[in-house]
């Protein structure tokens, strides 16, 4: 062993071509052997799973167990089986007008979310950024420290501060400033409210480590050069801080039009966002190919931005 | 005061701090800084000159970064005044002075090609395009850059980014410019080169630099004037060769190149002469320009270069015998430490004239050294 790292080394040092070429061909293999683990982790629980929904999706219903036909059991009968998938529950989705206007709701309902959520975390983050380095991760301890207590509870709880006899309503009352209980609940508002609250330490975050990774000379500079700071904000911080503000959007967007539980329990029964046809699809009406072929297009509806997405980090980063 | 013939700034025609008549182009009037007990910046009176090249030295804590800042208006003094050209400072946002500051970290923007960073002070100035972009190439000629306008920062060398920093702080036209360790994050060589060609480029426009740095050779070769600093007061400012040959106190001297300081009592002082019993166990004439009196304790500064070493006994006045206890060559110089009888250890430097040196001493040979009697300085505090 001693001998052949001599060896190798004595080749390396004379720089033999062949020694060298099969040692980098060595190197660039394990470089590559790190991310087996991620794209193996991927493959089994993203795209096995998805490929699964999609075979659903083209399938045809039926009252049996499973629910739908055709099934892959029998090699021999695979080529009958998959002669029988079909596009139609796609047609079917595209001729109703109930799936397109959910999918329709579920994409503004989020972008509005979004939008408020970024207004309200900016500049929270901006406070955390320039906030005394003591202090700094307490008030990033603050805001994880809600998902220390169950989703679902915390939508629950603000059931009880939107209703109309609610403590918001009875806080506005009290001081005055309205007489009758707002209709806050069951509309759009609450659903609003409920995204922007649950996701709001997603938009904080990045936008928090964008603009701490900040160097404070930068607007330092700016002012030596003659730029106010109201100016300095939009021409300095607001664009070097764009990475988080896109990662932080795209972090609350596309989990949010896939939402469920909060707009089930604020918003009622008039809004149908995505996420609820698919549970009513599959559980009330028991259709899993019609409820498939809805998260299969939901996917394609959101793998458009990520795609964006990714291209604008790797463009950022190079 | 200085004992020295005559010693100027290295622009021999430039000295308005020795022109009565010459009007203080910036002027810190018992400025104090202060961060809750600690004074940054304690009670501090300086005057600077239109044209000048100052550098403020000094270790690292000792007010001089502070002192650039708040004349750049990024921090506001307790108490004193800052005035520019006549016009008093305080109060005025440093979006509105009429100073640029070339940055340590040079804060380059980093999501703007080069030259949209140096355009960034002119837009401001809601300058014409045409003028801004005639102005952008000026000062990128000027720091030989004109062929990297369109490039980011990121796609730049340390060298290449500092230029940059240079060029934008310059676009402007300031009647001051500050820089704050300048050549801090550059390698030597390149730290080197670029000293001359930032004196060069001082002296070519004329403007006011101000540079803070705690490097005494940076400070040396570009500086008409430097004033050490230490704890948050300024010991001494003077030329670059009145700091190292004229030094006020053993601080400057110590701060600024090698020095040997020897105490010593006071024997005789009259008619410009002195003779010192040194505390080491020998005699000392030497010129003189302070005032002591016999019985007085003071301190005898004498560089390392100003000393004669040889390998026999000499004879004469201040000469000192000891063992060579360490030798450093350097190549230009060989540095000896030699331990005194006493036991003191004195640093002599020797200039390598020749490539075989005459003097062959080795470890624990027996050395002797003579100075003359102005090679050193007599310093009372």
């Amino acid at each position: 062993m001693a001998e052949d790292v001599g060896t190798r080394n004595a080749a390396a040092g004379s720089g033999d071509p062949e020694v060298l070429s099969s040692r980098r061909t060595r190197m660039k293999f394990r470089g590559r052997a790190v991310i087996i683990p991620p794209y193996v982790w991927l493959l089994a629980f993203f795209l096995l799973p998805f490929l699964i929904v999609f075979k659903i999706s083209l399938s045809e219903v039926v009252v049996a167990m499973p629910p739908y036909r055709p099934t892959f059991g029998d090699p021999s009968e695979w080529w009958g089986a998959l002669r029988q998938l079909t596009i139609d529950n796609y047609l079917w989705i595209a001729s109703d007008e109930l799936y397109i206007n959910s999918y329709v709701e579920s994409l503004w309902i989020a972008g509005i979310s979004t939008v408020i959520t970024l207004l309200i975390a900016y500049p929270l983050a901006y406070g955390m950024a320039r906030a005394p380095a003591g202090l700094r991760p307490t008030l990033l301890m603050l805001v994880i420290l809600p998902f220390w207590t169950s989703f679902l509870i915390r939508v629950y709880a603000w059931i009880g501060i939107l209703k109309p006899e609610g403590l918001l309503n009875q806080l506005l009352i009290a001081i005055g400033l309205i007489d009758e209980p707002l209709l806050i609940i069951n509309t759009h508002w609450a659903i609003f409210i409920g995204i922007t609250y649950s996701y709001l330490p997603f938009m904080t975050l990045p936008i928090y480590a964008s603009l701490d990774r900040m160097d404070h000379s930068l607007i330092e500079a700016a002012a030596d050069l003659g730029c106010p700071p109201l100016k300095a904000f939009w021409t300095i911080t607001l664009p070097l801080s764009l990475p988080g503000v896109v990662a932080g959007c795209f972090l609350v967007f596309i989990p949010a039009v896939g939402e469920f539980v909060i707009p089930d329990l604020l918003g009622g029964s008039r809004t149908l966002m995505i996420g609820k046809t698919v549970w009513l699809e599959f559980f009330t009406n028991r259709d899993w190919p019609v409820a498939s072929a809805v998260a299969v297009v939901l996917v394609a509806i959101l793998v458009l931005p990520i795609v964006i997405f990714q291209r604008y980090q790797a463009r950022a980063g190079g | 005061m200085a004992p020295m013939k005559s010693l100027g700034s290295i622009r021999r025609d430039f000295a308005p701090w020795s022109d009565r008549d010459a009007k203080p182009y910036i002027l810190f009037d018992g400025v104090t800084k202060q961060f809750g007990e600690f004074k940054a910046v304690d009670d501090l009176t300086l005057t600077i000159y239109e044209g000048e090249f100052f550098a403020l030295l000094g270790a690292s804590g000792c007010g001089k970064s502070t002192l650039l800042r708040m004349l750049a208006g990024f921090e506001a003094p307790s108490r004193g005044n800052i005035v520019i050209d006549g016009e008093d400072l305080a109060g005025t946002p440093p979006y509105r002075r009429p100073v640029n500051m070339m940055f340590q970290s040079y804060a380059l923007f980093p999501h703007m090609s080069v030259e949209k960073n140096v355009a960034f002070g002119l837009r401001q100035e809601r300058m014409p395009r045409d003028q801004i972009a005639e102005r952008v190439d000026q000062v990128l000629r000027l720091v030989k850059l004109e062929n990297y306008a369109s490039r980011r920062p990121d796609q730049l060398s340390g060298g290449q980014r500092q230029r940059v920093a240079l060029a934008r702080s310059l676009a402007k036209r300031p009647k001051v410019l500050l820089l704050d360790e300048p050549l801090g994050a550059l390698d030597k060589k390149l730290r080197e080169e670029t000293q001359f060609e930032l004196a060069d480029l001082q002296h070519q426009l004329g403007t006011t630099f101000i540079m803070v740095t705690h490097d005494q050779e940076e400070a040396m070769t570009m500086a008409d004037r430097i004033a050490v600093m230490d704890q948050g007061k300024i010991v001494q400012v003077a030329t670059p060769e009145e700091i190292y040959e004229a030094p006020n106190s053993r601080f400057v001297a110590d701060f600024v190149g090698n020095v040997n300081v020897l105490e010593a009592k006071v024997l005789r002082a009259e008619g410009g002469r002195m003779s010192l019993e040194a505390a080491a166990g020998f005699t000392i004439e030497t010129v003189n320009a302070v005032d002591a009196s016999p019985g007085q304790t003071v301190f005898y500064a004498l560089r390392p270069e100003k000393l004669r070493i040889s390998g026999e006994p000499l004879t004469g006045s201040n000469v000192v015998a000891g063992e060579v206890w360490d030798i450093a060559y350097f190549g230009h110089v060989t540095s000896f430490r030699i331990k005194l009888d006493s036991g003191e250890i004195m640093k002599v430097a020797m200039i390598n004239a020749t490539r075989v040196s005459p003097l062959q001493l080795t470890w624990h040979d027996r050395a002797w050294l003579q100075f003359d009697d102005d090679a050193g300085l007599v310093l009372t505090r």
